[in-house]
């Protein structure tokens, strides 16, 4: 059997940080799942681009300021951070716009990349 | 226990004795919380509070112990950088106990 | 197959909560495995025995405790429940609140982990 084999888990955040809690409690997910010893990756597309975008202040929602949190997805072991490429521009972002180092990733290579996972997990 | 009282203020704490507001937090409060935990404030265990305070104050959160382990001999020596070295300094579990010392909020007890 | 379920949203409000029951029907008719059904987000609020439903609709948090009483696992996650008043004194029989871990154990232990969400 394959079971020591770590499994390869995909966060696929879709959602926009605030609005809605489901990019938070996402977050909260992804931080468990890195003391398990699989192989996880996320991936950030739609209005989920705009959760690593810099200089955000909660202040004024009165919700928790959760952005400088996606910072420590490498140290969680979280290895592949990817991002959608189209969202990026759609929203007039770049790279330099983002809290932490990703990969930017077209349409067809985040497509091949969600299709080599055991599990994909949409926030 | 709901409260504490340190030098004439009245800290308002959870029912598991974590603070209720962040805000109230001093050298002296962590001291008293300490007691609370029966936890002698050594230069060592003010090393993994202060640690854990600046770690929150980069991330907003409190880091899981394996990172807490790996960082904590990073900045401070390799002979630290384990979870025996954390739990002889913090025996209730350094998570719990150093957090509360700390003044973070509740670990969410998500494990 | 052996699947795992993840319900993101609450009961009524959203079909998520009556598809995965439906799947979970079928997929045991079937012959296949339920590993766990993890309630996350919103979905922890199907797990309230409080509900109160006129007699001409569907029970759903009932119909959740009668399906964990056919030993289909039924785990609440505890974070999840404490933001939303979900605790130990009005959890439906057949479930239990449990860390973010056994969702994880479920997408390892598991053929394949079916989630129902927005």
């Amino acid at each position: 059997m394959e079971e020591t084999k770590p499994r390869k888990i995909m966060f696929v955040n879709r959602k926009a940080p605030h609005g809605s809690i489901y990019a938070y409690e996402g977050l909260e997910v992804i931080l468990i799942f890195g003391a398990y010893d699989q192989e996880i990756s996320a991936v950030f597309l739609d209005d989920a681009v705009l959760s690593l975008k810099k200089g955000q202040d909660t202040t004024e929602l009165g919700t928790k300021g959760f952005s400088a949190t996606f910072r420590v997805l490498e140290s969680y072991g979280v290895e592949k951070r990817y991002v959608d490429k189209e969202s990026l521009a759609q929203r007039g972002l770049t790279e330099d716009d983002l809290v932490v180092d990703v990969e930017i990733v077209d349409a067809a290579a985040l497509r091949k990349v969600m299709g080599e996972q055991d599990v994909l997990l949409p926030f | 226990m709901s409260s504490l009282d340190v030098s004439g203020k009245t800290i308002e704490l959870d029912e598991d004795g974590f603070l209720k507001n962040m805000d109230d937090w001093d050298k002296e409060v962590a001291l008293a919380l300490a007691k609370t935990e029966n936890v002698d404030m050594t230069e060592a265990h003010w090393e993994v509070v202060n640690f854990l305070r600046d770690y929150y104050q980069e991330y907003k959160i409190a880091p899981m112990i394996r990172i807490l382990t790996k960082a904590i001999g990073k900045a401070f020596g390799k002979e630290k950088g384990n979870t025996k070295y954390l739990y002889e300094l913090y025996p209730a579990g350094p998570a719990k106990q150093a957090c509360k010392i700390a003044g973070l909020p509740k670990p969410t007890g998500c494990v | 197959m052996k699947f795992g379920i993840l319900i993101q949203e609450g009961p009524y409000n959203h079909q998520a909560s009556d598809s995965a029951y439906n799947f979970i029907l079928a997929s045991l008719a079937k012959g296949h495995e339920i590993s766990g059904v993890f309630f996350y987000n919103d979905g922890v609020i199907n797990t309230t025995k409080l509900m109160d439903i006129p007699a001409d609709d569907r029970n759903i948090s009932k119909r959740w405790s009668d399906l964990g009483a056919k030993g289909v696992q039924l785990i609440v996650c505890v974070a999840a429940a404490k933001r939303r008043g979900i605790s130990q004194n009005v959890l439906i029989e057949n479930a239990r609140i449990d860390g973010l871990g056994q969702l994880s154990e479920l997408c390892i232990e598991s053929d394949r982990l079916v989630t129902f969400g927005d």
